[in-house]
Formats: structure tokens, sequence, C-alpha cells
């Protein structure tokens, strides 16, 4: 077996040697990835720095939940950190990459059966490789009944968007809150069924969440306590009718008046899926990117791109300042009812224009109902001319106009300071929250452009711990920083954590640091990780 | 591998790509480029196809009569395989998990296929 350049820290040599011989027993050698090559392939493609920095020292894919108890058990004996992946396409939150330089990928693509679809019950049993793509395949085989609700990139799994709270765009889109019974290996190697799944011959495993006693499947989200190797998904209906809605406004300043005009909509359920509000640079971005262009078309300049040169393309294909485009889902009579409530609502916004379309069940699926998964966002990665990568800052924010409007200017007022283009797509989470998805795009070449957006993510983070905000979700470059705004009463989240992260993995073996948790023996390191 | 002819229809992606409409053509694939046109669509399609943005950002860097992958008479399997394994510009690496080497091989069979 080849042998890796990086190893596990404070594991020796020879016992590196010997887990990896030991993983390959499990797994068969030829899936114990080792190589120069192998292991770059799980270098974080958009990284906003050095990928070394998070480089894995190997890669073991197991075909079974088995396999994986198999491992974690041998992991523990040798010390090894293990980091999980589904699919290995969280891109922009350091894809398929550690937080702990030297930790062994354990990668579940090779886990990707769907176990069970019920179209009666509108449900599916998903391993971790299943991705998008292929939930959609199956779906389509089994006989269409039922929709997926999908992330902007198809490749990623169904379950690793679920577990780090992805959102789609659909009435389903919320995907966490569709997870219903996982299997999770521990960081032990016990495999347990959470739910009814507790129940030994159950068949109510994917229709009831709550089964008996504390629900455990929140605490295996965004977090180091487990490994999900099944879950159930909940998946909607096909419905009747499907209606598009592009809402228009034309003034710099109109944001809280776009948020307070969509608040209500969407709290009584009129709007019944995700809305996202684009920021006038968003609009240009989205269009260039199908379009071939980039940055460089319009903008040379290191500074953040002006607002006037902004608003100057998007005049110059007609379109207003702000869009908010959204989906409803329906029988078509009942679209005419939400439609008909949608326009009079913006009836009383000045110069607003509401655009719809529509679609009715026999129609041809269209890319604009956004329920086939695709890969269109990787388009817009190239926008500083490319190779490109990006990272996020995404607060969650009350969808208050005020509120919502002043924070997007703070945003907006350090992404000038740090002469970095504001990309802000605006996301609802149910009907109560906001994302405020502000993206730092950048050129994997550009040094100087990396570190300030670095630097701006970091500013970012502690305005929103003076204002008392928090971010949603983090590339492992910043999974401490992001933690660190949860701050009250002493941070006493984080420490509820790692008290649960220490009982659980004693030794210390699963993902360490990941959403900022570290175990026992590397929490004095964390400064030197994020 | 027995080879399976089978007949299939190039170019059926004819939604004009900025204004170029690409010519159907027939050719018989054996079975292993048949497999890699199977994965192609699995795998590459979503970026590579007509009228997607690799097809346009390739269509930017080189010409158009470059830019729609299937279409090329210029590619090497040693390079695809290098670059589905390296990665380029926007593209990640495939991994073994996601393609086998035989299925990468498959892939670049069917880009460099002499039969069209």
């Amino acid at each position: 077996m080849a042998q890796s350049s990086v190893r596990p820290p404070g594991v020796s040599a020879a016992a590196f040697k010997d887990a990896l011989k030991a993983f390959g027993e499990i797994v068969g050698p030829e899936w114990v990835l080792v190589t120069e090559e192998e292991r770059h392939s799980y270098l974080d493609a958009f990284a906003p720095g050095n990928p070394d920095e998070h480089a894995a020292s190997a890669a073991v894919a197991p075909k079974s939940a088995e396999e994986v108890q198999a491992i974690v058990k041998v992991a523990n004996r040798y010390k090894i950190p293990l980091w999980p992946v589904s699919t290995g396409r969280n891109l922009a939150y350091g894809g398929s990459a550690p937080v702990l330089r030297g930790s062994v990928v354990l990668d579940l693509k090779r886990m990707r059966r769907v176990l069970e679809i019920n179209e009666e019950l509108g449900y599916a049993l998903v391993e971790p490789g299943v991705s998008f793509f292929d939930l959609f395949d199956a779906l389509q085989a089994a006989g269409g009944k039922l929709w997926i609700s999908t992330p902007a990139p198809g490749w990623g799994s169904v379950i690793g968007n679920a577990l780090e709270h992805g959102l789609g765009y659909t009435p389903y889109g919320v995907h966490t809150d569709t997870i219903c019974g996982m299997e999770v290996v521990l960081p032990t190697g016990e495999l347990v069924r959470t739910g009814m799944g507790a129940v030994a011959g159950t068949r109510e495993w994917q229709i009831f969440k709550y089964g008996y006693g504390p629900v455990w499947d929140g605490l295996f989200t965004q977090s180091n306590f487990g490994i999900v190797t099944k879950m159930g998904v909940w998946l909607m209906p096909q419905p009747e009718a499907v209606a598009n809605v592009v809402v228009s406004l034309p003034n710099a300043g109109d944001l809280p008046v776009m948020v307070d005009t969509l608040r209500p909509l969407r709290l009584n359920d009129t709007i019944n899926a995700t809305y996202t509000i684009m920021n006038p640079f968003r609009s240009i971005v989205d269009g260039f990117s199908m379009q071939g262009k980039s940055r460089p078309d319009i903008y040379q300049g290191r500074d953040s791109i002006p607002f006037d040169v902004v608003a100057k393309e998007l005049a110059a294909e007609g379109r207003a300042l702000w869009n908010a485009t959204f989906n409803l889902f329906d029988r078509d009579k009942g679209l005419d009812l939400r439609l008909a409530a949608i326009q009079e609502a913006f009836a009383h916004v000045p110069g607003a224009k509401v655009l719809t379309k529509r679609w009715q069940r026999g129609q041809p699926i269209e890319q604009w109902m956004r329920v086939q998964p695709g890969l269109f966002a990787l388009g817009i990665v190239d926008w500083y001319g490319g190779p490109g990568g990006h990272m996020n800052f995404a607060p969650v924010v009350a969808p208050i106009g005020k509120r919502v409007g002043d924070l997007y200017e703070a945003i907006y007022k350090r992404f000038v300071e740090y002469g970095v283009d504001y990309y802000c797509g605006l996301l609802n989470v149910g009907p109560r929250a906001l994302l405020v998805n502000a993206v730092m795009f950048f050129n994997r070449d550009d040094e100087d452009l990396i570190r300030r957006g670095r630097e701006l993510y970091r500013v970012l983070a502690k305005d929103g711990i003076a204002a008392g905000f928090g971010d949603y979700r983090a590339h492992i470059s910043f999974m401490d920083a992001a933690a660190d705004m949860y701050t009250f009463n002493g941070h006493a989240l984080r420490a509820l954590n790692e008290r649960v992260k220490d009982a659980l993995d004693p030794q210390g073996i699963l993902a360490p640091g990941k959403q900022g948790i570290w175990p026992h023996a590397l929490r004095g390191n964390k400064e030197g990780h994020s | 591998m027995k080879a399976m002819g089978t007949v299939v229809m190039l170019g059926m992606w004819f939604a004009a790509f900025e204004g170029v409409a690409f010519a159907t053509a027939e050719a018989v694939l054996s079975a292993q480029e048949q497999e890699g046109k199977h994965l192609y669509d699995r795998t590459c399609i979503y970026c590579h196809g007509p009228g997607l943005w690799a097809t346009n950002r390739i269509a930017k860097r080189l010409d158009k009569d470059h830019a729609l992958l299937e279409n090329r008479t210029d590619l090497s399997a040693e390079g695809i395989r290098a670059i589905v394994r390296s990665g380029v510009g926007s593209m990640p690496p495939l991994r073994k998990t996601e393609l086998s080497d035989a299925e990468v091989d498959a892939i670049a069979a069917y880009l460099t296929r002499t039969a069209r």
C-alpha cells in the first residue's frame, strides 16, 4: 500500500500504517485511498487559501454500516480522526476536506442504495451516498408520484444536505425538517436507530419522528456525534400545478418593503415554498454565468464593484434592482387564489411588477420549477474570471423589513471596506426566518482577494456578535469563528456540546472541530485550526 | 467484452447553443463507448450539455466549435482521464468512489470514439 505524506496528528508512522492495513482488511485494500492523486481528490476544491491546510491523510470507503462500525473501532484503537462525508460535495463549506489536517476521510459515497420508496406515504429511505440525481432517477423509475426538494447543486447527498441544514425550493425545502428516522454508528462503534426505528421489526420508522423519549435526530445534524448510515426523508406528492413568481422592485432602498410584503404571505402559507430575494449584484451574476460572461467583462477594478456599474448592467437588461423569485405548488384553482393574493399585496408597493408562469401535471418539467437537480449553480463560481471559489456568511434574521435592511446594509459596508463584490441572496427558512446569504467570490490564485475575503468573514462574525446575530453554517476554516457567535452565558451551548462530545466520543476520533466542537484532547489547539 | 453495436443519435441536443445548431449524425458505439455515453449523460452533461455553463465557458476560452465535448475530435483519452481525476478550473476532481477507473475509461472511449 502506498504511503501518505500526511499523517494524523499524534499518530506514529508505524501506527498509521497498521491502521490503514486494518482499514484495508475491512473494505478491501483498493478502497483505502492514499496515493497523492487519490488524496488530492479529497482536497477542498474551492479552498479559500492553501487547500493543504485541510489535507486528509487518506480516505477509506466502506460499503455498509457494518464496515463503518468496524472502521470506527479501528480508528478508536489507533486514535485516528475520521471525517465522514456522504458525497463530499459540500462545496463552499470545505467540500470533502476535514477541519483537522491529517484526518482520514470516511467516504460514504459507495453506500448509495435507495432502500425504499413509499409512494403511499410519501417517503424514501436512503443511504448517505445517494445524491439528489440518484433519488430523482429512482423516484422517476418508481412512477414519478413523488418529487424531491433539491438544493442548487444536485450531486450533493440527500442525507448530507439535510444534516448540514441545507435548503431547497419546494414546500419541503427546509431539508432538516424532512428527516424522519436515522440509523447511526456512534463514535465508539455501536449501531442505533432513532425514533420508531428503535422498535425492532417496526414498519413505522419513516412516518413518526418522535418515537418515545428524547428526539435524537437533531443531535446528529451539524455535529460530530455519530455517522448517519441510513435516513428517512419525507417527499412531496407531485402537485397538480406549479406557478413561478418573480417580483421586481425598482429602487435601491426597496429591500425592507419587499421583506415586509412577502412576510405575511409566507406566514399564512399563500407562498408555500422557499423564496429568494436577490440583491442587484446577484441578479447580474446569475445571468452572466449562463452567458459565459464574468466580472472582467464589465469591471476590472480591485475594489468592490461599484453600485452604478451593477445598476447600469441591470438597466441594459431591462431588469429592476431588487428581484424576488419563488414557486407555488397547488391545484390549478388554488394557484389562481394564491396569485391573486400576491398581486393584491404588491399592488400597494410603488413600482412593483409581478411576473408569473405556470405548469400543469402532464407537461414536461422545466428548469424554473427547481424540482429537477442540476449543476447550474457551479457556473457562478468563476465570477472573477476563475478558477474560482467562494465562501459564505449567512446570519439568521427575522423577516422584519427594517431589521433585514439594517443588517443587509451593515454587511454591504464591510464588503465595500474589504473590496469584495457583494453577492447576496436572502432565503427564507420556513415562514419565520431569513438567511442573509452574503457570498464572497474569489479567484483561487488571487492571494490578496482571498486574504481580504477571510478577514471579511472574521470581521462580519465579530460584527454579528456585537449585534446579536449568528451564522447558520460555515466553511471548515471558520467553524470556530461561527461557533464563537453563539455567546449566551459564556458560550454555554458550546460547553454543552463539548460535554456530549466527550461522553459519546471519549477518544475524540469523530470529525474533530466540526461546527467548532472539539474533543477534550484537542480543545487547546482550537485557534490553530480556524 | 463483446462489442454490442448500438445506433444512437448523436446531436439530439439540437437546442440552439448561442445561435449554433449542432448537426445530427449516426454512429455505431462499442459496448464500452455505449457505457461511456450512459455515464456521460449521468455525470458530465449537467455542466457540459448544450447551452450550459461549462460549454459556454469553453466556447469563450477556445471557440464555439470546441465547446461541446461530445462533438470534439481533438480530445485524448489520457487528457480526459487527467482532467476527470485532477479537475480543472471550477470543475472539481471526480473520485474513485464516484467513477471507477473503468468508468472513466469508458467516458474517455466515448469522447474519443472514431465512428461519428
